[in-house]
């Protein structure tokens, strides 16, 4: 479903403030497939989320999507086929429109929005069985301003509009990072029902390690930009959070490794 | 009374310039200043045609046309090419004025002798009332060309009032509001960002042109000079709009800027007409708008201040939540 050939990104080329995002990354993501991206801070996780959806060009290698080569198109032209949730709650809605509107913006993802009336008898109807099912208590509140909402229900909705329409690929970039244990749970619960149920092809990235070992039935590790590991099938699902953990304290190792192993060079050497 | 009526014909013609400046200062978050030259723009291209014998329903159509060009230029300018808004705005707006000059060939074109949307309205109210000369309204001996005049402003700005309403709840409007609302939003929605923004600058200029063609009529006359000051006069009325209505519905935002431009031209009216000196109108109307951007914020930090003084005496630890 999506494909990632030899990818590379780095940002403020050429600068000294030049940082290397992905260096080469290969992906194959099949139909249908739940896969968990974890990684250390910089390690690339966000950067390749934003490459499939298209939030940048990338400097080399290419992007399919669904047998389209998309790696050309721009963000708006592929979000005919991505759902997304972000990681910032006040990302995913228009914070000054109503709830309902918001949904009706989500309802026309990748269609042509004419002169037709945003807020129709039939959207209003689908959205209250839809957002009842939420069971937020949000049903009644649909004219409300979204913005007056708290975080966990955003997301919570921003997820049921990223999903409205099926996605080829959803993306969703630690959508529960910004929220309190409570809401992270219910968004996380939704999201497991709401994937399962529509058996939507997901790119998941997390820094929790306890979702990285629960959820997805794949799970990729990023490191400086590239796929350290890469864990699917009978591997993923024996995958507990001790052994995410021993693998982020072996990079560690190694980095501090190579660093000793520099200073050590230079001292012989210089 | 003659007064009365002029003011609120100039407001309610002004309130297009208003709405305009609404859609791309508060739907957009872009500062538009181009509104200074598109006025211009389609009073020029709106005098010169009716100049030319041209229909001036046909005529305020095309200057129309013209601000939604300008507009254009603008927006893109703005999207494809990544200039500031502001800058964008003044580039065009600099470049109109010679295009303004241009359209009318010297920099004031009158309309004594033409007809215009004035004389049609004259025509449709003598039909109405039977009598082409003077009225009488509550004891005011009033001229059919002013009543007619305000009767035809109101009826268009109540047209398109509607008609904007109504556009910004479709599809494509609802897109253009969350656009200026959440942009990483409604870009991941599948909507295109940049040409968005391009439509709603240029749908804004198309009003503003069409004001300033009506103005050309009402007055009689285009000048090159008319649009200085005018995207501060529309900013000055969307706010009276706003303190009028209060924070709402979109509806009431544009009933709001409407609301405002009629008022503002009233107080300038009665201002003028007390002695005020017309050279000062610019100053005085740049500095209301300065107070209205500041005061609030002035207000906001006394309000805290006191709050805080009041909790640190211990007699209601609420008001700091509040202020």
């Amino acid at each position: 479903m999506l494909e990632l050939k030899n990818v590379y990104k780095t940002f403020n080329s050429g600068t000294s403030n030049e940082v290397p995002a992905l260096c080469g990354v290969d992906l194959n993501i099949e139909e249908g497939s739940w896969v968990i991206v974890i990684g250390t801070n910089g390690s690339g996780k966000s950067t390749l989320l934003n490459a499939a959806a298209g939030s940048f060009p990338v400097d080399a290698g290419a992007i399919r999507l669904a047998d389209h080569d998309v790696t050309r198109w721009p963000e708006h032209r592929r979000a005919e086929m991505i759902g997304r949730v972000f990681q910032n709650p006040f990302s995913g809605t228009a914070a000054n429109m109503s709830i309902a509107e918001n949904f009706a913006l989500a309802t026309r993802r990748g269609l042509r929005r004419g002169l037709g009336w945003a807020l129709s008898a039939e959207l209003k109807k689908n959205l209250r069985d839809r957002v009842k099912q939420l069971n937020l208590g949000l049903e009644d509140r649909l004219g409300n301003i979204i913005g007056s909402l708290s975080g966990g229900q955003r997301q919570a909705l921003t997820l049921l509009m990223a999903t409205w329409l099926k996605p080829k690929l959803l993306l969703l970039d630690e959508h529960t990072a910004a929220l309190d244990p409570k809401s992270a749970d219910q968004v996380i619960q939704l999201t497991d029902e709401i994937v399962s149920r529509e058996k939507l092809t997901t790119l998941m990235v997390t820094h929790s390690m306890h979702q990285g070992a629960n959820l997805g039935d794949r799970l990729i590790m990023m490191h400086r930009g590239r796929i350290l590991h890469d864990f699917r099938g009978a591997d993923k699902r024996r995958l507990r959070v001790n052994d995410l953990l021993a693998r982020f304290e072996e990079v560690r190792r190694a980095e501090q490794l190579d660093e000793t192993a520099a200073d050590m060079l230079r001292l012989t050497y210089i | 009374m003659a007064l009365l009526i002029g003011a609120l014909t100039i407001g309610l013609i002004l309130s297009l310039l208003a709405l305009g400046v609404f859609i791309t200062f508060r739907i957009f978050h872009f500062p538009d200043i181009t509104a200074d030259g598109s006025i211009t723009f389609g009073a020029a291209i709106c005098a010169v045609l009716l100049a030319k014998g041209v229909d001036p329903f046909l005529a305020t159509a095309a200057a129309f046309a013209g601000g939604l060009l300008a507009g254009t230029v603008t927006g893109i300018l703005n999207t494809y090419f990544k200039i500031q808004a502001l800058l964008a705005g003044i580039l065009v707006m600099t470049a109109l004025y010679s295009v303004n000059l241009h359209v009318m060939g010297k920099s004031n074109v009158p309309l004594l002798s033409e007809s215009t949307m004035g004389t049609y309205a004259e025509r449709v109210g003598a039909l109405v009332s039977g009598s082409a000369g003077d009225i009488n309204l509550g004891g005011w001996l009033v001229s059919m060309r002013d009543i007619s005049m305000l009767l035809m402003a109101f009826g268009m700005v109540a047209l398109i009032g509607l008609g904007l309403y109504l556009f910004f709840r479709t599809h494509i409007g609802t897109a253009m509001r969350a656009t200026g609302d959440n942009a990483q939003m409604i870009r991941a929605l599948g909507a295109n960002v940049e040409g968005m923004t391009v439509l709603g600058v240029a749908i804004s200029n198309g009003l503003v042109a069409l004001s300033g063609a009506l103005l050309a009529q009402y007055q009689g006359f285009a000048d090159v000079q008319m649009g200085i000051g005018m995207v501060v006069w529309g900013l000055a009325s969307v706010i009276i709009g706003e303190a009028l209505v209060g924070p709402g519905s979109l509806g009431l935002a544009f009933t709001g800027a409407v609301m405002g431009s009629v008022l503002f031209r009233l107080l300038v009216a009665i201002a003028l007409r007390w002695g005020l000196d017309p050279n000062d109108l610019k100053l005085i109307t740049a500095a209301f708008v300065f107070a209205a951007l500041v005061l609030p914020r002035i207000l906001a930090r006394f309000e805290k201040k006191r709050g805080a003084l009041k909790a640190v005496a211990g007699a209601q630890p609420e008001s700091v939540l509040h202020a």
